[in-house]
């Protein structure tokens, strides 16, 4: 005997069981694998090579805790099924005389085999797969990158430690397990009487009002910010909601089909109706977690490629112009002269021009700032008395009539007290304006978007820009600047007509020709240049993409696996009353078809939960993505049509096949 | 005239490549009457369990042919035998085979359930046969929660309410304690005085003796059969008895 007897055993122990443990020790490889290439790309040097590596860090690193904690989870849940089916093998070795002692041995050789053979298997694949996913990352971030291959030790080591602290837990559990039931108990533990669920109405209506809660917050609410502060809340009430309803409110609704009698007593419901409520008390939990998983797979892929997808047009929507100058004076309430203006205009065109650009799409004005509270048509400025709240708050810039007419080439007059408006990114214009309940500004009308620097866009508030007939009297006649804290500034900006080398160098240039000059002019420039930003939006929107297909994988690794073992412990428990049923007179095609219909409603079930869950968190979600800068829905439209298209077509398959498992299971009944 | 008749009844198994074969059944011939309550006797391994497969339409013999109502049960196809069996006949197992996921109440109604009758009927069908096997208060309860007792007569009352030709019973009395032994076996006696046909298969000889014949099987073929006559259970079971003690020392074949 070359292998020691326990250790013999245990491998016995693995091979008979195949159909259980392949399933668990490749969900083993695949969390390791994964976690693996999320810890190597933390350390890639490609990676940190990346402008914005260090969020991207920050990012993966989360990445690699959710994939840790999930896994030790999910682990722990897939191990459950595996010892329910092992016990009786563990009864019987004790009937015949092993005693726990050695009970404990055979499952330490047990979990130390399946640990070092999926751990194997998932850092050779993790190894293997390691440089795809550099590649595709720093791809995503429009990275530069070599192709040979390395690997990391450290990554290694770290990976084999944190799976190794998770087999120790699983054995520890299986062990107390065995530990604390006699051997009768072991034996018979499969097959232990079950009392039909009662399923409890209360918390099924619970269930159904907390969705509803869910739902209507995520349907309401209109700004982003509070989209942001919701959402936690929306996402967590959605989750409890699934797991209550699927575990109490479906048995509750068997009960009710079967309370009508006249439905319930027809051949096509009678055995369904019936075994469904068995089935939904079993396996509430897990179609309710196959559903969460499905949600969060579909959000995080459809938002993820949105994001990045809409790269460019977000991009476009923080930086409108090629280059962009934003002067303010040094101190607060100083005011920005015409003069100073000037100089640095003259400035900035012939540094433009020593590098051959030749400026276009020219945005010139001026504009005085304050930050406000906005409700409906009134306006409270922030000053040291009264704070703002944050949601609710809005920066208010108001420009000249003049600069607004050069702009955009309109004719428009104002008469006192007579403004244009608009609202960027959301909210919309009010008729009139009063600020401070001092003074009441009518709104001619709404006004061309014309001051777009993309600063708005970088704010999570939204921003009101407000034309006045004269900048300077305005602020003058009115205590605005006075009394509250408000900014002068002056906005240029330009197409180069460069490519995006010729940007970067002008733009670097022009920095420190600026700041040179600032000091002595009392004034502090901020200059941002498109194409220098635009690596750093791919890194961050990469990024996401990136950790957004990881955990997808994992998760939808996650739900197949839940998916089988639900079909393969049902065959086993459906086995013997398939039997019965035929024996007291059911065609087997009346049996295949009741059976069929139970499987496709148990296995639809989530997937359609999901769906709806998913058009509920639309709207909030596509708040959520104009704080990152997309506005345009019809990408995110696309994305998640894309997506859930993609997941159902693989959801029909994994149900192909483990359909098959299941009536293979079954089919051993009718040879009887 | 005869509600069944086997006659020559062939039953054999081969290994998977063919390599050996087991007769199970030599050559069954028997009858059973209108009205008759008859129970089939023999070891393990008689072949037992192989003829009442063959009567229930779930297995197919090798050779010989079963009439039921003079109908040959090879004429039913494949795929209406369960239809068949469900209009035809009444079983009821040793170990029950109620579903756990319906009440007893639900287990006596799957037949006819399944047969598409309407809900009011199936309730008016219930409550006498309920009422005779004493099941009244067990009807919405749960078969985990009811004795073996009960839940036997729960399976004699699925078998009956689709008022079969002709019940089949294999090893009814297996399963139970000899209080429930007696209950049931008092039962199958009055519901075969109302004229229903019971054929019954059992080692127990308890069992045997409250039937009216018994047909003795030994290695595939009727080896003997004893009528009851004008005896009382006793004695009856001490004739059975007797002929077993024969069988089992190997008295000479016919």
């Amino acid at each position: 005997m070359s292998l020691g007897f326990y250790p013999k055993l245990a491998m016995d122990g693995i091979r008979k069981n195949r159909r259980m443990y392949v399933p668990y020790l490749l969900t083993c490889a695949g969390m390791a694998a994964m976690f693996y290439i999320l810890a190597f790309l933390c350390d890639s040097p490609a990676m940190q090579s990346l402008p914005g590596a260090v969020s991207l860090g920050i990012m993966l690193r989360l990445g690699t805790g959710v994939i840790a904690v999930f896994a030790c989870i999910f682990l722990f849940y897939t191990n459950s099924f595996l010892m329910r089916r092992r016990k009786k093998e563990f009864g019987l070795y004790n009937i015949l005389g092993m005693s726990k002692r050695n009970l404990a041995r055979v499952l330490f050789w047990e979990t130390l085999i399946s640990a070092a053979l999926s751990l194997a298997a998932g850092l050779a694949v993790g190894v293997a797969f390691s440089k795809l996913a550099e590649l595709v990352l720093v791809r995503l971030a429009l990275g530069d990158i070599g192709y040979s291959l390395s690997v990391s030790p450290a990554s290694l080591v770290f990976t084999a430690a944190v799976f190794g602290v998770i087999f120790l837990l699983i054995l520890l559990n299986s062990l107390r397990q065995v530990r604390f039931s006699g051997a009768l108990a072991l034996l018979q533990s499969e097959q232990a009487g079950e009392r039909p669920p009662k399923g409890n109405a209360l918390l099924g209506l619970a269930g159904l009002a907390l969705l509803g809660g869910a739902y209507y917050i995520a349907v309401t609410i209109d700004d982003p910010l509070s989209a942001l502060t919701w959402f936690f809340l929306a996402v967590l009430m959605v989750i409890v909601a699934t797991y209550v309803i699927m575990i109490s409110g479906s048995v509750v609704f068997c009960r009710f089909l079967q309370s009508r009698k006249s439905y319930y007593y027809k051949p096509n419901h009678f055995v369904s109706t019936a075994s469904m409520r068995f089935r939904m008390k079993r396996n509430g939990a897990g179609l309710a977690s196959i559903c969460v998983l499905a949600t969060m797979v579909l959000v995080m892929l459809s938002s993820t490629t949105s994001l990045y997808f809409g790269t460019e047009s977000a991009l476009l929507e923080r930086y409108p112009r090629g280059i962009n100058v934003t002067v303010r004076p040094r101190t607060d309430m100083g005011a920005l002269g015409t003069e100073t203006v000037a100089a640095v205009r003259g400035k900035i065109l012939d540094t433009a021009e020593s590098f051959g650009a030749k400026p276009a799409n020219i945005l010139d004005y001026r504009a005085a700032t304050v930050y406000a509270q906005l409700d409906g048509g009134d306006i409270t400025t922030f000053s040291a008395e009264n704070s703002v709240s944050f949601t609710a708050g809005c920066v208010v810039v108001f420009t000249d009539l003049d600069d607004y007419n050069a702009m955009t080439g309109e004719g428009e007059t104002l008469g006192p007290d007579e403004v244009l408006a608009y609202m960027s990114r959301w909210g919309g214009v009010p008729s009139e304006l009063r600020i401070n309940g001092e003074r009441t500004l009518r709104v001619k009308r709404e006004a061309a978007d014309f001051a777009k620097d993309g600063d708005s866009a970088a704010s999570i508030i939204p921003t009101m820009t407000v034309v006045v007939s004269d900048l300077d009297e305005f602020i003058e006649s009115f205590p605005l600047f006075r009394n509250y804290v408000g900014v002068w500034s002056w906005h240029y900006g330009f197409d180069t007509g460069l490519d995006a080398a010729g940007d970067r160098a002008l733009f670097s240039v022009l920095v420190s020709g600026l700041r040179d000059d600032a000091e002595a002019a009392g004034i502090s420039t901020n200059t941002t240049c498109r194409s220098t930003n635009r690596a750093d939006f791919y890194t961050l929107y990469g990024g996401f993409l990136f950790l957004g297909i990881t955990l997808s994988v994992v998760f939808v690794f996650a739900a197949v696996l839940i998916i089988y073992y639900k079909q393969i412990s049902e065959g086993y428990e459906d086995e013997k009353r398939f039997g019965i049923m035929q024996k007291v007179g059911m065609m087997k095609r009346e049996i295949r078809k009741s059976i069929n219909s139970q499987l496709l409603t148990v296995f639809f079930l989530p997937l359609g939960l999901a769906v709806c869950h998913l058009a509920f968190a639309f709207p909030m979600i596509r708040k959520l993505l104009m704080l990152f800068n997309l506005t345009n829905s019809g990408i995110f439209l696309a994305t998640t049509g894309i997506s859930l298209a993609v997941f159902a077509v693989f959801y029909t398959l994994v149900y192909k096949i483990t359909s098959n498992a299941y009536y293979n299971i079954v089919s051993g009944a009718k040879r009887e | 005239m005869s509600i069944l008749e086997a006659s020559g009844l062939q039953k054999i198994y081969f290994s998977r490549f063919g390599a050996s074969r087991v007769e199970a059944l030599k050559s069954v011939t028997f009858s059973v009457e209108e009205g008759e309550y008859v129970a089939i006797m023999g070891e393990s391994g008689s072949g037992k369990t192989t003829l009442l497969n063959i009567l229930a339409a779930l297995d197919r013999p090798t050779g010989g042919v079963v009439l039921l109502d003079g109908r040959d049960l090879s004429t039913v196809k494949e795929s209406q035998a369960a239809a068949f069996r469900r209009s035809n006949l009444g079983f009821v197992f040793q170990e029950f085979n109620l579903l756990d996921t319906f009440s007893i109440e639900d287990n006596i109604y799957l037949p006819l359930v399944l047969a598409g009758k309407n809900h009011r009927d199936m309730q008016g069908l219930l409550m006498p046969i309920a009422a005779r096997l004493g099941i009244v208060e067990i009807l919405k309860k749960y078969p985990y929660e009811v004795s073996g007792g009960q839940k036997q007569r729960a399976a004699v009352a699925r078998a009956m309410i689709t008022s079969p030709r002709l019940i089949l019973a294999d090893e009814p009395t297996g399963a139970l304690d000899s209080r429930s032994t007696d209950e049931l076996l008092r039962l199958f006696t009055e519901v075969n005085r109302l004229g229903q046909t019971i054929l019954m298969v059992t080692h127990s000889v308890k069992a045997a003796s409250s039937a009216g014949r018994v047909l003795f099987i030994r290695d595939g073929e009727v080896f003997h059969q004893l009528y009851r006559g004008t005896d009382t259970d006793e004695q009856f079971y001490q004739k059975i008895s007797d002929t077993l003690t024969l069988l089992a020392t190997g008295g000479g074949k016919q």
